[in-house]
C-alpha cells in the first residue's frame, strides 16, 4: 500500500470512535483533578498574600513579638527559627550524608543497609509531634527546662531521614562505570567516593539538604514540646526560644486582631521562604541533569 | 557448511559458485571443441568456438563484479573470504583457458587449405586428452571442495609437460625433414603450447582449491617437466 | 619464554591432522609475555564464568578478545586489573602473572596494580570536572609535581590521545561537554597520563560513530609502540584491523588463540570459523 493512500478506518470505525470518546473523557477527568488541586493551592496562596501583605512593615523585622494591643514585630521568632533550623541542619546533615554514603557505597546489598533504609523510611513519615514528644521526654525532662537546644535537636532528627534518603538515592544514580573508571586509575575507595561520586551527585545531595531545610523550617509540633516559645528576644540556647511556626500557632488562636495580623504576616513570610528554597532545589536538580 | 545468519550472504556466495560452474562447463566444452576443430580441421566449428569465447569473457566479468560486490557489502572473512578470492582467481584462470582455446580455433581458421599431413596431429590428440581430463578433474575438485583430487591434478601436470616436450622434438624433426611442413608444424606447435598452458592454468586452479580448503598456499615445488625453453636444437647434425 | 611455554601456546589451538602440509606455527614464538594467564577460573557466586583459560598477552602488541555476548571476554579483561574486586561474590582462581608477579595474590596492592594496568570502558566515563582536571586528577594522586610539570603531563597525554588540538583552548570546560568520541579519547588520555604499562579496552568504540571509531583505532595503532594493549570488541572488523593476536572465546572457554591474520584467514577451530563468518546459530 502506498504511503500516500488515505488510511481506511471504515472497518473499525465504531471501535475507533469509542476510543476517541474514552480518551476525551479520561483527559477531561485528569484535567479537572489537576485544576482542583491547583485551585486550593492558589486559594491558600492568595489568602495568605491578601491577609499577610497588609501587616508587612519594617517593624516586622526589627521588633520582637508585642504584648496584646501594642506595636511589635516578629524579629525574635524569625531569628529563633533561623538559629534552630541552622543548628538542626548542621547536626543532621553530616549524619545523614555519612549514613547515606555507607548505604550506597559500602553496604549497598547487605542486611544492615536494608534495615537502616526501612527504619529511615519510617522515620521519614513519622508524625513530627512524635519526635517532639520523644525529645521532650529525653531532653527537656532530663534538663528540667524547655530550651532552644532541645528544639534544634528535634529538628535535627527530622533532617536526618530526608538527607539519608536523598544522599543514598543520588549516589545510587551515579553510574557504576564512573566508579570503575576511577578505580581503574588506581584511586583508593575513599578518594573515589569523595572526589568522584560526591561530585557527580552533588547537585542532588544539595537539593536534599535544601528540601530538609524547607521541611523543618515550617515545623510547629516538635517545637511546641521543646523550644516552647518566648515573648522576648533571646539567643540563649538553654532557654525557651521563639520560632515563626509556634508564634503563628499561638497568635492565630488568640482573640487579638493585631496578633492575628502578625500571624498572617508570619505565615506569608514562612511560605515565601519555603517556596524560595523549593525553587532553588528545583533549579539545582534541573542543572545536575544536564 | 552451516548457513550464515544473514541468508542473503549465502545467496551471494551461491550465485558466485553457480556462475563459476557455468563458466567451467563452458570452458571444458570450448577446449574440447577447439581441439576437435583442429584435429578434424573443421573451420565452421572453429569459428563457433571463437564466438563462444565471448560468453566466457562476459561470465568472468560477472563473477568479478559479484565478488567485488560481496567483498564490499559482506566483508567476508576466513572461509567466506577464501571462497570469494578463489572465485576471482579461478574465473581469471578459466578466462585465460578460454582465450587459449580461442587462439587454437583461430589457428584452425588460418590453416584452412594448407597442406596438412594427417599423421602429425596424433601427438596433439594425446596431449589434449590428458589436458581435458585435468581440466575436468580440477573443476570437479573445486565443486566438491576436494583438495586431495586437486593435489592429484597438480602433481599430474608433469605428464603434460613431458608430453609437450616430446611433441616439441617430434614437430622439430618433421620440420627438418620437409620444409613444406614448417608452416603447419609451427601452428601446431603453438596449439600444443596453448594446450600445455591450459594444463598450467588447471594446476593454478588446483592450487586455488587447496588454498580454499586449507587457508594456506600449496607450497611444495611442483615437478617441472617443460624443458623446451631450455632445449637447444642441434641443426648442424 | 621457555620451551614449555612455546609448546603450550601452540597447544591451545591444535592443528587439525588433515592439514599436515601446513607448517606448524608457534603462536607468538619469541615474543615477550607481559601477562601470562594460567588455568584461570572465574566465579560469579557459584556460577563458573571462565573455565580454565591459558593465554599469553605479549608485550607491546595488541591482543583482541572476540566472542559472542556472555562468553567471558569482558570478565577476563576485568580480571587483569582486578576490577571484579569492587563487587562481592566475584572471585578468580588460577594464575595471572604480570611480569612474573601473580596479580591474583590477596596481598597485592590493588591501587598500584591498577596504576600499572589502565582501563577504558564501553561508555565514555569522563569525571564530572574540567578536561584538565580529568587528566591531572590521577597524576596528582601518585606524584607530587609542580604546576608546570603537571601542565606538561596533561598536554602530553592529550597529544598522545590525539585530542590536544581539539581541546587546548578549553581545558577548563567540563569533560562532559565533549562529544562521545572526544570523551572516549579523554578517557584514554586519562589512563595514559598515569603511565600504565598495560591498557585494557572494553569495547571502547561500541558507543561511537565510525569517524570517532577510526580515530580511536588509529590511536590504538600508535599506542602499541609503548603499551601492551588488550581489547574486547564485538566488531570483528575492528579486531582484525587493530590487533596482532586474537583470542576467540566461547562459553567461558578459550577456543582459539593465534595471530590475527591466521584467525581471520584460516581459523583452525570450526567454532571460530562459524563465529567470525556469521554462521553462529
Amino acid at each position: 500500500m502506498s504511503l500516500m493512500a488515505p488510511i481506511d478506518h471504515s472497518a473499525s470505525r465504531p471501535r475507533y470512535m469509542r476510543r476517541r470518546r474514552l480518551n476525551f473523557v479520561m483527559m477531561s477527568l485528569s484535567l479537572a483533578a489537576a485544576a482542583f488541586g491547583l485551585l486550593w493551592l492558589l486559594a491558600i496562596l492568595s489568602t495568605l498574600v491578601f491577609k499577610g501583605v497588609g501587616g508587612l512593615s519594617l517593624d516586622v523585622f526589627t521588633q520582637s513579638t508585642p504584648p496584646p494591643g501594642s506595636q511589635g514585630g516578629l524579629l525574635n521568632a524569625i531569628v529563633g527559627s533561623a538559629i534552630m533550623t541552622a543548628i538542626g541542619v548542621a547536626v543532621g546533615t553530616p549524619i545523614g550524608i555519612l549514613a547515606g554514603t555507607y548505604m550506597a557505597e559500602y553496604g549497598r546489598h547487605n542486611r544492615l543497609t536494608t534495615t537502616v533504609r526501612f527504619i529511615n523510611d519510617i522515620l521519614l513519615s513519622a508524625p513530627s509531634i512524635v519526635i517532639g514528644l520523644f525529645v521532650y521526654e529525653v531532653v527537656v525532662i532530663q534538663m528540667g527546662n524547655f530550651s532552644a537546644l532541645a528544639g534544634a535537636l528535634a529538628l535535627a532528627i527530622l533532617v536526618v531521614p530526608v538527607v539519608v534518603r536523598t544522599t543514598e538515592d543520588m549516589l545510587n544514580l551515579v553510574p557504576n562505570q564512573l566508579r570503575e573508571a576511577a578505580s581503574a586509575l588506581g584511586l583508593p575507595r575513599a578518594v573515589v567516593i569523595q572526589r568522584i561520586a560526591y561530585r557527580a551527585a552533588r547537585a542532588g545531595m544539595i537539593t536534599g539538604v535544601l528540601l530538609a531545610i524547607a521541611r523543618v523550617s515550617g515545623e510547629t509540633a516538635p517545637l511546641l514540646f521543646t523550644a516552647l516559645n518566648n515573648q522576648f528576644w533571646s539567643s540563649d540556647l538553654n532557654a525557651p526560644m521563639a520560632s515563626l511556626p509556634v508564634v503563628i500557632f499561638q497568635f492565630a488562636l488568640s482573640p487579638y486582631t493585631d496578633w492575628q495580623q502578625l500571624a498572617w504576616t508570619g505565615a506569608l513570610l514562612i511560605t515565601l521562604a519555603v517556596l524560595t528554597l523549593s525553587i532553588a532545589a528545583r533549579i539545582l536538580a534541573a542543572g545536575s541533569r544536564k | 557448511m552451516t548457513d550464515h545468519i544473514v541468508s542473503a550472504f549465502d545467496a551471494d556466495l551461491k550465485e558466485l559458485g553457480d556462475k563459476l560452474a557455468e563458466m567451467g562447463g563452458l570452458c571444458e566444452k570450448l577446449v574440447a571443441e577447439s581441439i576437435d576443430a583442429l584435429l578434424r580441421r573443421d573451420t565452421p566449428l572453429a569459428k563457433r568456438v571463437i564466438e563462444w569465447d565471448r560468453s566466457i569473457d562476459r561470465l568472468q566479468a560477472e563473477v568479478e563484479e559479484n565478488a567485488i560486490r560481496t567483498i564490499a557489502r559482506r566483508a567476508p572473512v576466513a572461509i567466506d573470504l577464501r571462497e570469494v578470492v578463489a572465485a576471482l582467481r579461478i574465473a581469471n584462470d578459466l578466462e585465460r583457458i578460454g582465450d587459449l582455446a580461442k587462439n587454437i580455433a583461430k589457428r584452425v581458421v588460418a590453416l584452412e587449405g594448407q597442406f596438412q599431413p594427417p599423421k602429425l596431429a596424433g601427438g596433439v590428440a594425446h596431449i589434449s586428452d590428458l589436458t581435458l581430463a585435468q581440466l575436468k578433474d580440477v573443476l570437479d575438485a573445486y565443486t566438491r571442495r576436494d583438495e586431495t583430487k586437486a593435489v592429484e591434478v597438480w602433481n599430474r601436470d608433469g605428464e603434460i609437460d613431458a608430453l609437450y616436450n616430446s611433441l616439441f622434438r617430434e614437430l622439430l624433426t618433421y620440420m627438418m625433414e620437409d620444409p613444406r611442413n614448417i608452416g603447419f608444424c609451427a601452428h601446431l606447435l603453438f596449439c600444443a603450447k596453448n594446450i600445455e598452458r591450459i594444463g598450467d592454468h588447471a594446476t593454478n586452479v588446483a592450487e586455488t582449491v587447496y588454498y580454499l580448503v586449507h587457508g594456506v598456499p600449496l607450497t611444495d615445488e611442483r615437478p617441472k617437466a617443460d624443458l623446451t625453453s631450455a632445449t637447444a636444437i642441434d641443426f648442424g647434425r | 619464554m621457555t620451551s614449555t611455554d612455546v609448546a603450550r601456546a601452540a597447544m591451545i589451538a591444535p592443528v587439525p591432522a588433515r592439514s599436515a602440509a601446513q607448517p606448524k606455527v608457534h603462536v607468538g614464538a619469541g615474543q615477550a609475555e607481559k601477562i601470562t594467564i594460567r588455568d584461570l577460573k572465574f566465579f560469579y557466586g557459584d556460577s563458573l564464568a571462565l573455565k580454565g583459560i591459558d593465554l599469553p598477552i605479549y608485550e607491546r602488541k595488541v591482543t583482541a578478545f572476540i566472542g559472542p555476548s556472555g562468553c567471558g571476554k569482558s570478565t577476563l579483561l576485568r580480571v587483569l586489573n582486578r576490577m571484579y574486586d569492587l563487587y562481592p561474590k566475584q572471585r578468580a582462581e588460577g594464575e595471572v602473572l604480570l611480569d612474573g608477579i601473580d596479580i591474583l595474590s590477596p596481598k597485592l596492592d590493588l591501587n598500584l596494580l591498577r596504576s600499572r594496568v589502565g582501563m577504558v570502558f564501553q561508555k565514555p566515563t569522563p569525571f564530572p570536572m574540567s578536561i584538565y582536571d580529568n587528566i591531572a586528577f590521577g597524576v596528582r594522586l601518585y606524584e607530587t609535581i609542580s604546576k608546570s610539570e603537571l601542565d606538561g603531563r596533561v598536554e602530553a597525554a592529550l597529544r598522545r590521545a590525539a585530542l590536544w588540538n581539539e581541546v587546548k583552548d578549553k581545558l577548563d570546560a567540563s569533560g562532559l561537554s565533549l562529544s562521545g568520541g572526544q570523551q572516549q579519547r579523554l578517557c584514554i588520555a586519562r589512563s595514559i597520563a598515569v603511565r600504565p604499562e598495560v591498557i585494557l579496552l572494553d569495547e571502547p568504540c561500541s558507543a561511537l560513530d565510525p569517524i570517532s571509531t577510526a580515530k580511536i583505532e588509529e590511536l590504538i595503532d600508535e599506542l602499541k609502540a609503548d603499551y601492551t594493549i588488550a581489547i574486547v570488541t564485538h566488531n570483528m572488523q575492528q579486531a582484525s584491523r587493530t590487533s596482532e593476536y586474537t583470542a576467540f572465546m566461547y562459553l567461558g572457554e578459550l577456543v582459539e588463540f593465534g595471530e590475527t591474520e591466521q584467525i581471520f584467514m584460516s581459523p583452525h577451530d570450526r567454532r571460530t570459523q562459524d563465529y567470525i563468518t556469521g554462521r553462529f546459530g
